[in-house]
């Protein structure tokens, strides 16, 4: 498999190439948020035949989140791999997603109007980074959830990153424990 | 091999590799998002995680080979190296990430060049081990079975 790197912005969902399948057709990451019942039913059946049902079901975990609204997120990373999780792991939550791979198309995004109720953005980009894009898009008045994305760990990027105005910051990686509770307050649940 | 039987076996070696520190619980967090709607979603993670991964270390390979080492470079790829590895749970990857960047710091080759045989050793061994796991899983649900869940806290 291969993984096209864009040079620019990617404006659609389906950046993935073809023969990746986290997509369908329409672009929607292939996840029934609709399940919302503890969905053990199917696999446990199976899984507790034969011998002494040692198998868990499958546990009402802490990933279960349904969102009420239409939620949208940016996910900035000059990594593919990340970036292409980071959205999918988002679109699995239920949101809408965009990427792009470094801070000046980021930046570009915003300025050209998009809107997006999330932003996660990651320090080390190509042609801009994350510290400096963060603030470009704070001074454009954007007043977004920014979660900064980060394999850095020292006490120093995080104050500056802080300081450029991401809301959280984030070591790689993002979890459900740091997400669910910002897609809640996103959602309006309480 | 009946279902049942090969169940226990993927968890077996899913809790073994835990231990073993090669994954980690963001493995599992990426597990639970696959689902009967979206059911390759792992299986399509962790290839990416290959590609991205060997393309780094390919680059990692070169960089080092320069007559004159750019440190930065090499931090660079390391940083995203483990970025990636934290983000798929590939823990020993990760730690060997962070003893390379360490030494890039330092600008010291020789102990670069080690830590690069140390994340590539690192780096196959968990591609083997998640090669079999994903292995296991499709045995399952080609014998008509469903993938188990891990609990968190065994």
């Amino acid at each position: 498999m291969t993984l096209s790197r864009e040079s620019h912005t990617s404006t659609s969902n389906s950046i993935l190439p073809q023969s990746a399948n986290l997509l369908t057709e329409n672009g929607k990451f292939k996840k029934s948020m609709a399940s919302a019942l503890p969905s053990g039913d199917q696999g446990a059946a199976e899984a507790n035949s034969g011998n002494g049902g040692q198998m868990q079901k499958k546990p009402f975990t802490f990933n279960e989140i349904v969102l009420r609204n239409r939620l949208t997120a940016l996910v900035v990373d000059g990594d593919n791999f990340c970036r292409l999780l980071e959205q999918g792991i988002l679109q699995a939550y239920g949101l809408e997603t965009q990427s792009v791979n470094n801070g000046d198309a980021a930046v570009e995004l915003i300025a050209s109007g998009a809107k997006f109720d999330l932003i996660l953005i990651d320090m080390l980009l190509p042609i801009l980074d994350g510290v400096e894009a963060t603030r470009r898009i704070r001074a454009m008045g954007m007043r977004c959830k920014m979660l900064g994305v980060t394999a850095c760990s020292g006490e120093r990027e995080r104050q500056a990153f802080l300081a450029a105005g991401v809301d959280m910051f984030v070591e790689k990686p993002l979890g459900p424990e740091i997400l669910i509770p910002v897609l809640r307050e996103l959602d309006g649940q309480v | 091999m009946e279902v049942g039987q090969m169940q226990r076996r993927l968890v077996d070696y899913t809790k073994t590799l835990f231990m073993e520190g090669f994954l980690d619980a963001q493995f599992l967090q990426l597990q639970q998002l696959q689902d009967e709607s979206n059911p390759d979603f792992v299986v399509e993670v962790v290839s990416l995680f290959f590609d991205d991964s060997e393309k780094l270390l390919n680059d990692l390979s070169m960089a080092l080979d320069q007559p004159n080492v750019d440190f930065k470079k090499v931090d660079a790829h390391v940083h995203q190296l483990k970025g990636s590895s934290s983000s798929i749970g590939a823990q020993r990857v990760k730690n060997a990430c962070i003893a390379f960047r360490n030494f890039c710091e330092e600008q010291n080759i020789d102990a670069t060049l080690r830590c690069l045989q140390q994340v590539k050793h690192e780096y196959y061994l968990v591609k083997n081990k998640l090669e079999t796991l994903l292995r296991l899983e499709q045995q399952i649900v080609a014998a008509g079975g469903s993938i188990p869940t891990i609990e968190m806290g065994f």
